[in-house]
């Protein structure tokens, strides 16, 4: 197989996984309104729990230094990842979502980031601190025994079907009672509870359920890659995921979708390649990340309704009214 | 001398560094209503612009200080009047226009990261002498940061309580609406809360470099949640409230490096944040509207 085509492949692979990663985010901020600032944790954690899941037990001879070590097949350790992540966001949210102001949840997400990265950094019998987790084998492939380049098809159509699966439910979601009254909530959570929804115990599932897909995510990149460290998943992530979101459109799933291949795949592997400065290697990353930032800021103040806007719900009975009060003040 | 009554002298010095930024910061929420999650760079740049003055330019350390605490606050009075106040006066909703200053977060670090490269740097004070005072020990360097947040907080208490501008901001910060009906020129309290809030974010952010004697890039937005933590246990909007958050929080922290371990510092910060969310969500110091 050429360079080009094995590079394409893996693009593939890493735009469902950004695509799992908007979805959830949307639902969270495009859909129920809630500020996860630290997003990106939550996909490690699922990343970490479905990696040390199906690890062995830590040998003295690879020296990494983990815990579990169940030797479990993928797909219930991506389900032990996606319960981590869920628990977390439960955790998370049972702290921030009492208060009605965005800003509290902000701040208490900001400061979980924080925290969580020095944890993970500091207690190194979690997942190996700085190092990380390494030489997580394939999943499915002990008995598939397929070569690398013909097991990165596999993984296509593996992440394939949990793609299409989780984007179903995303739209499914967002259709349903449980997404109106999310949006409903969030356009105004007085007028909500007033109709007897509680507001704290749906935006709690859009948490959790945002946080499941932000694991299982994490989870399917770690089968993919192998390996998952702290420099993997550092705050920049989580603003490439909004970025995604808000130029693709918030609120709208097919937005969601469009922006993870604009921003994450089209954007990042198009400035990949960038020749660096010698002597300032930080720098083309660090230009990068100015026009990620920016690109947020500009996107709210030019189109803060994305490419592809939410549509706005219309009611028959409204417009009923309306022509009713024209008729009325006409006569 | 004991290790506690040393713990407690550092737990002073990190109360300073972190009274003027939380301090800052709370000021801010109070007189505009939203946070800004770009202020840790505000920190950053502070400290960055001190040391090209003291290195670059090869002005007297003081001196460098003083002027970039004031170009910091230059900086944030025009961040405000040239993006943020634009997006207020669009009528944005507070969720994107805190999602405005996330990303202006993100640019600002990475813009100092290109400016300035990502080695460690240090601001160094001259003659590093030890004093003693009864059971406590400080060396010159963090006997001035204690001397500097003392005559800041000094300084705001009378600004706050004895000048014009400085009721007004406590006006704006109980009621927006009734500060515009009393003939409060809003705008130019925003304007001068801005320029007082980047220059306590600087000043904060050159003492905490010192503080810690050597800093990157990334050493603001890190320490961006304890003065979360310190702005919300005091009470959101309320800078004596911050005061008050600053020492429980700079007590707690450095108290806790002895009698538990010194990699927990953080955490413990944290520990009380959440406390405090779950228990008291207004903080010590009460402000109306500000802690729904």
């Amino acid at each position: 197989m050429s360079p080009i085509v094995y590079y394409l492949t893996t693009l593939v692979v890493f735009f469902f996984i950004f695509a799992i990663s908007t979805w959830g985010l949307n639902l969270q901020f495009g859909t129920a309104g809630i500020l996860n600032f630290t997003y990106i944790t939550f996909f490690a954690i699922g990343g970490y729990f479905t990696g040390v899941s199906m690890l062995g037990r830590p040998d003295a001879l690879s020296n990494m230094r983990y815990i579990l070590g169940l030797n479990l097949p993928f797909p219930i350790a991506l389900l032990v990842g996606a319960t981590a992540a869920g628990v977390l966001g439960l955790l998370v949210g049972l702290v921030a979502l009492r208060r009605l102001r965005s800003d509290y949840l902000a701040i208490v997400t900001v400061s979980v980031g924080a925290i969580v990265y020095d944890f993970v950094n500091v207690n190194t019998g979690l997942f190996n601190g700085a190092d990380g987790i390494a030489g997580i084998p394939y999943p499915f492939n002990d008995s598939l025994n397929l070569d690398p380049n013909t097991y990165t098809f596999f993984y296509i159509a593996l992440t394939g079907l949990v793609t299409l699966v989780l984007g179903l439910l995303a739209f499914r979601i967002y259709n349903s009672p449980l997404g109106r009254t999310l949006r409903a909530i969030r356009e105004d959570a007085d007028v909500a509870s007033a109709f007897g929804k509680d507001s704290y115990r749906f935006r709690m599932i859009a948490m959790v359920v945002g946080c499941v897909y932000a694991g299982i995510a994490g989870g399917l990149l770690v089968g993919f890659i192998s390996a998952l460290n702290p420099g993997g998943w550092v705050a920049g992530e989580t603003f490439l995921l909004y970025a995604a979101l808000l130029l693709g459109g918030r609120g709208n799933n097919w937005g969601a979708l469009l922006g993870a291949f604009l921003v994450p795949v089209l954007f990042q592997e198009a400035t990949r390649y960038l020749p660096q400065i010698p002597g300032h290697a930080e720098l083309i990353p660090a230009l990068r990340n100015m026009i990620v930032g920016g690109l947020l800021i500009a996107v709210l103040w030019f189109r803060p309704e994305g490419i592809l806007p939410e549509r706005k719900a219309k009611f028959p009975g409204v417009e009923y009214l309306k022509k009713r009060k024209a008729a009325l003040e006409v006569g | 001398m004991s290790v506690l009554a040393q713990s407690v002298g550092f737990g002073l010095i990190t109360a300073s560094v972190l009274a003027l930024a939380a301090v800052g910061l709370s000021l801010q929420f109070g007189v505009t209503n939203y946070i800004n999650f770009a202020y840790g760079e505000f920190l950053t740049i502070g400290a960055y612009l001190a040391w090209t003055l003291s290195h670059g330019l090869h002005l007297n350390v003081y001196l460098a200080l003083v002027v970039a605490t004031l170009i910091m606050g230059v900086l944030a009075l025009l961040l405000n009047r040239f993006l943020l106040r634009p997006f207020t006066k669009k009528g944005v909703p507070l969720l994107f226009l805190l999602v405005v200053t996330f990303g202006l977060s993100l640019f600002l670090s990475n813009l100092t990261l290109a400016i300035w490269g990502p080695d460690f740097q240090s601001l160094d004070l001259p003659r590093e002498v030890p004093h003693a005072f009864g059971p406590f020990l400080f060396t010159t360097s963090q006997l001035t940061i204690i001397g500097i947040a003392a005559v800041a907080m000094g300084a705001l208490h009378i600004l706050l309580t004895r000048t014009e501008i400085g009721k007004a901001m406590r006006a704006m910060s109980d009621s927006v609406d009734l500060a515009q009906i009393s003939g409060i020129d809003t705008d130019r309290i925003t304007s001068f809360t801005w320029l007082l809030s980047g220059c306590l974010a600087g000043l904060a952010g050159i003492v905490l470099a010192i503080n810690i004697t050597s800093f990157q890039p990334n050493f603001g937005g890190e320490f961006l949640f304890v003065i979360f933590a310190a702005v919300i246990l005091g009470g959101v909007g309320s800078p004596y409230g911050a005061m008050l958050g600053a020492l429980v929080i700079g007590l707690a922290t450095e108290m806790s490096a002895v009698l538990i371990n010194s990699a927990y510092k953080n955490d413990v910060a944290f520990a009380l944040l959440i406390l405090t969310l779950l228990l008291r969500p207004q903080g010590i110091i009460r402000m109306a509207g500000k802690a729904a």
